[in-house]
């Protein structure tokens, strides 16, 4: 490419413009793209919560439209005392636990010996697992251990995860999980 | 008034990539299908949809090694080379305001390789199907409503600092004053010349080739702000011939 006069001459008669009058020469002012638009209150509700990944429990804010009932920012809550606004790479993506094309759209099953898992309707599931749950707890029980002290616990069940709770239903889920006697408990969160 | 800068402390940053998803978040940009390149770095460089991207280098020096993290976006020149460039009216703005460099969707009628060519730093990138050219627009549009960019809000070190030039200047020339007792070679990159200040604990070489202005070229120290402009002037007309 050889040498565009007219080009070079444009180039330095725009910078010396910039630096005489700051910019000023400018006409346009209009963003390209306007995203902060959606954070009013005319167009999402905003709520707080707290991140679901690891166990230091950042703050986040959620701006959920109110036509679509689906999040549409979320970001690290400037006013919350453990982040102060900021976030790390997973907390940062945290829109996408609920906004993903990837997601499952429903309950997937897999028979035992069976290799692929087929999408099964929540009622069925939930049935099927309010049923085994039963099944195992009752036949699992104990009353006593093998010093005849009282525990009330079953070892047949353990719990693990979710990964995608937060405090509060972290702490309902756990009560129901004692509540059924289970003694092995554990969450992602301790990380 | 003299707009905003960023001022970013390269040796506060442990490479999260927090900045780097959080700039994806509020765009609502799409992830990038990439494969294993053996570094941490990923996408292995900007992209139309990438528009900030922590870069990962390794240097051995006196047998040990030094991990250099660079979050590398547009610097938002104060004199935009890029605008000079431009052919089409409405294609770039260069916010009065704030001094953002911001491309609207009037990209796509530019010539692209000149555009590319006159960035010192090699930040624009093309969309291969609709020819629109993307870069980072500073957030302006948060900026309007009293938010930081999304990078310099998720910011968990304190890497990442934005605010009015004067402010931003001051805390950079403070932070070179500190970092310097333990790191000898920490310099400020282009300061007079950009609107996003990066502090280097070594040479800005061993962070990435275009972290400073045609830094392969440029020697880094005794040189005067004229100098450096004329440097930068320098760059654009070599790439240009």
């Amino acid at each position: 490419m050889t040498v565009n006069r007219r080009r070079f001459l444009k180039l330095s008669a725009t910078a010396a413009a910039m630096t005489a009058f700051g910019g000023l020469g400018c006409q346009h002012t209009a963003p390209a793209v306007d995203r902060a638009t959606m954070l009013k209150p005319e167009w999402t509700k905003q709520t707080t919560t707290i991140c679901c990944y690891c166990a230091v429990g950042c703050g986040l804010i959620v701006n959920t439209s109110l036509k679509t009932k689906k999040a549409v920012n979320v970001e690290g809550d400037p006013d919350h005392p453990v982040n102060e606004g900021s976030l790390c790479a997973k907390g940062a993506s945290i829109y996408q636990l609920a906004e993903n094309e990837r997601r499952p759209e429903g309950p997937l099953y897999r028979a035992p010996f069976s290799k692929e898992f087929k999408q099964v309707s929540w009622k069925w599931a939930l049935e099927q697992i309010a049923h085994r749950v039963k099944k195992s707890r009752d036949e699992t029980f104990a009353v006593k251990n093998d010093k005849g002290q009282t525990v009330n616990r079953t070892e047949g069940i353990a719990s693990l995860g979710s990964a995608a709770l937060d405090n509060e239903e972290c702490w309902a889920f756990q009560t129901m999980l004692r509540s059924l006697g289970l003694v092995y408990i554990e969450h992602q969160a301790r990380i | 008034m003299n707009g905003k800068s960023f001022f970013v402390d390269l040796t506060k940053c442990t490479a999260c990539r927090g900045c780097q998803v959080a700039c994806k978040q509020w765009k609502k940009l799409p992830a990038e299908e990439t494969v294993n390149t053996g570094t941490h770095q990923n996408p292995p460089d900007l992209s139309y949809n990438t528009i900030r991207l922590v870069r990962f280098k390794e240097e051995v020096v006196d047998k040990k090694i030094r991990w250099n993290f660079f979050p590398e976006q547009c610097r938002h020149c104060v004199d935009p080379p890029c605008v000079g460039y431009s052919e089409v009216e409405g294609s770039m703005i260069h916010d009065p305001d704030t001094g953002a460099v911001v491309y609207t969707e009037l990209t796509k009628q530019e010539n692209y390789e000149d555009i590319l060519s006159s960035c010192p730093y090699n930040i624009p990138r093309v969309d291969p199907e609709t020819g629109v050219i993307s870069k980072c627009d500073m957030c302006i549009d948060r900026l309007r409503i009293g938010l930081r960019p999304a990078c310099v809000t998720s910011c968990p070190t304190g890497t990442m600092n934005f605010g009015d030039r004067e402010e931003m200047m001051d805390l950079a020339e403070k932070a070179l004053a500190t970092v310097q007792k333990k790191f000898p070679e920490a310099e400020l990159v282009d300061p007079y010349e950009t609107r996003v200040i990066y502090l280097t604990a070594y040479p800005a070489q061993e962070y990435y080739e275009y972290l400073m202005a045609d830094a392969a070229q440029t020697p880094r120290k005794g040189l005067t702000r004229k100098q450096l402009f004329a440097k930068l002037g320098g760059a654009a007309a070599r790439m240009r011939s």
